[in-house]
């Protein structure tokens, strides 16, 4: 008997990619066959899967499927023809109302991504999300069975060996003085960099004239790119935000090793897996409540109801000069993070497999 | 950084609640200062909105137009300047050997671009005949309806108004503002208030240094708002000339903007005041009429709320306070 996995994409330094990896050795290790078919494969990957037509060269049965849902594609329709047992690992996916007026094409395939999961719902024998957020989310979409379990993710890369360079580059800038505010994600509507910028200028304003912004992440949404670039020239601050773009794990490492706080203000989080590295890399937290943002970090944070900047200026203030919420910030998010990322991460979802395959 | 170890507090979780609770008074002192002045906060989001595109600002289809015109001939000769001598050379080399090949690619990308063009003017062309034949059947929208001796400080709604959303958990709206008066007591009394008034008149007359204060709709403002964003909702003066359609859009997007715990504060004039010979030009002109006190509750009563009323003591109006007591999907499909 085999336990499948189908995913839309199959990448690497990605969240969704490293769980499907992760979760097809627990899956092995627990004595199924597993493979994972996608329609996209990254080169890196290409030994690590197949396309998703290749399947029925792989069918046998009795087999069961496990698609994670991340975003619209052909799969879905795959699945939904090929009848098997079917569980479905939603990792949520952005709703289009986020990308209107910039992403047609991103709406489109949000709203694709909707229609979707109200195909595959019903039809799940299982829906396993990543926060009660999620969960919720789920059952709305039809899903009679649904549990929580945990991202597999490699939380360690970011307390691993730090790029020696980047290290160096964020060294200089610090010795300047100014608050290190560093941000990863893509550079999309629903993660609000353009919030960041603006929180970064009142803050700037009202309590440290030296402090700099750091975005990490690459982008899919290139209107949104280039209108946070203009902003930040527009308010003069070019010198003060950084934008790397997509960076090796070991740059990622130096930037969590600099960083004085981790500012999140997405307008839209599913589960928040950088939240979880900044709190594994003893990085305080300071992030707007959005979606399943307030279940991720529990309490570990300061959170904030909206994405007001004289808010986060004054929490950031906190976060950076108040030794006391520091240590406390830094020692709750470490126990929260062990919660959330301990070794033995890939039981539950082992065991919600089992326990769906079983009936 | 201090050199002690600073010490772990025995219960974390109160411990940042009392942060959270500092860094409010840090705000409410800031604002109170004006090292922050509202105003500046609100040309930091139009800064912002004048780089995002044309349907992001909310779609000026004859500027997208324009813009998809002037986008439409993609030129094929590429620009051959360098920094270096040889480069230029490389680069026209280049240039000449792959013309052909990018020419033909180029020109029909450039037919393809026209003859959408072509497609968007006609749809142009035909919605603005649409618009001219809705425009003559258009139901205005309410206007904001102030009666002088129900509407004043010394109001006996305006205690109770101010003590339900005082406590908010998170920022105030009050809809119609005016010049702030409410705004300026809801502060007073602890609460992080700012207002939103379509005069844009009153608005600009009033303190803007020392006062959040917005001349424009409530429902566009709305739409600006993150969800759960506000931890409450005053409105006086707004809701009672609305017809159906407005009152339902603007109380679906109130329930996704409130926090849960959010008050909901709604001060109506009665029917009886409404038609009185001595209401304003302005109830007449209105295209609905207020709703009594009971049927407040019962709606609000269906959309999650616990509401109660309060009748005025001449009974020309009434209070109704309501607290929203359940979740709702933030942006349901009617907004998208």
């Amino acid at each position: 008997m085999a336990v499948h996995q189908f995913i839309p994409a199959l990448n690497p330094h990605d969240a969704t990619g490293t769980h499907t990896l992760k979760l097809r050795d627990a899956l092995r290790a627990a004595g199924w066959r597993s493979e994972i078919f996608a329609e996209a494969i990254h080169d890196d990957l290409a030994s690590q899967a197949y396309k998703h037509w290749m399947y029925p060269e792989h069918a046998a049965e009795g087999d069961v499927a496990i698609y994670q849902f991340t975003t619209s594609s052909a799969v879905a329709g795959y699945l939904a023809e090929q009848g098997l047992p079917l569980i479905l690992d939603f990792h949520d996916f952005t709703a289009p109302e986020y990308f209107a007026g910039w992403e047609p094409r991103s709406v489109q395939r949000a709203a694709a991504a909707g229609e979707e999961l109200a195909l595959l719902a019903p039809q799940a024998v299982l829906g396993m999300a990543k926060s009660p957020f999620s969960e919720r989310q789920l059952r709305r979409a039809g899903c009679r069975r649904t549990v929580v379990v945990p991202v597999l993710a490699d939380y360690g890369r970011v307390t691993g060996a730090p790029d020696r360079r980047v290290a160096a580059e964020l060294a200089a800038l610090g010795e300047r003085g100014g608050a290190d505010i560093l941000f990863v994600g893509r550079i999309v509507p629903s993660k609000a960099q353009h919030d960041l910028v603006k929180a970064l200028w009142a803050y700037r304003r009202l309590y440290d004239a030296r402090a700099r912004l750091h975005l990490v992440g690459g982008t899919s949404s290139f209107e949104y790119a280039k209108a946070l670039q203009g902003y930040v020239d527009d308010l003069g601050l070019a010198a003060a935000v950084r934008i790397t773009g997509e960076v090796s794990d070991a740059a990622l490492a130096a930037h969590f090793a600099a960083a004085d706080v981790y500012l999140s203000l997405s307008a839209h989080e599913g589960f928040g897996v950088p939240l979880v590295e900044a709190m594994v890399a003893g990085v305080p937290v300071v992030t707007r409540g959005a979606g399943a943002v307030a279940e991720t970090v529990s309490g570990a944070a300061l959170v904030l109801a909206a994405a007001d900047p004289a808010y986060i200026a004054a929490a950031l203030h906190r976060a950076c000069t108040d030794d006391r919420l520091r240590t406390a910030l830094v020692a709750a998010g470490r126990r929260r993070a062990a919660e959330l990322s301990g070794g033995a991460a890939a039981a539950p979802l082992v065991d919600a497999v089992a326990g769906a395959v079983a009936r | 950084m201090s050199d002690t170890e600073p010490t772990l507090p025995a219960d974390p979780q109160a411990y940042v609640e009392q942060v959270m609770a500092e860094i409010a008074d840090e705000v409410r002192l800031r604002r109170a200062s004006g090292d922050l002045p509202p105003k500046l906060e609100r040309e930091l989001d139009e800064l912002f909105l004048a780089h995002s595109p044309v349907a992001g600002r909310g779609g000026d289809l004859g500027e997208a137009l324009r813009m998809v015109d002037a986008a439409t001939f993609i030129d094929p000769v590429v620009p051959v300047e360098s920094e270096r001598a040889a480069g230029a050379v490389v680069k026209k080399g280049m240039r000449s050997l792959l013309l052909w090949y990018v020419g033909w690619i180029t020109h029909q990308m450039s037919q393809s671009s026209s003859a959408v063009s072509r497609a968007l003017h006609i749809v142009d062309d035909r919605l603005g005949d649409l618009e001219r034949q809705v425009e003559v059947q258009r139901i205005p929208g309410a206007k904001v309806v102030e009666f002088p001796a129900l509407h004043r400080p010394d109001a006996w709604w305006v205690e109770p108004a101010v003590a339900a959303v005082a406590k908010a958990p998170g920022r105030v709206l009050h809809a119609a503002c005016g010049d702030g008066w409410l705004v300026r007591r809801i502060d007073a009394a602890g609460g992080d208030a700012y207002g939103v008034d379509p005069r844009a008149h009153l608005v600009d007359a009033a303190e803007l240094g020392i006062l959040d204060l917005r001349g424009e709709g409530v429902a566009e403002h709305l739409r600006a708002v993150a969800a759960a964003g506000l931890g409450g909702v005053v409105l006086t003066g707004i809701v009672d000339g609305m017809g159906g359609g407005e009152r339902t859009q603007l109380l679906t997007a109130i329930a996704t903007r409130l926090a849960p715990g959010g008050a909901l504060v709604v001060h109506s004039v009665s029917r009886d005041a409404w038609e009185a010979a001595g209401a304003p030009p302005e109830a007449d002109l209105s295209p609905g009429r207020p709703l009594r006190a009971d049927t407040w509750c019962r709606l609000l009563g269906d959309s999650g709320y616990e509401a109660v009323a309060q009748p005025g003591p001449g009974g020309e109006d009434f209070l109704v306070t309501a607290v929203r007591s359940s979740i709702t999907t933030p942006y349901p499909p009617s907004e998208r």
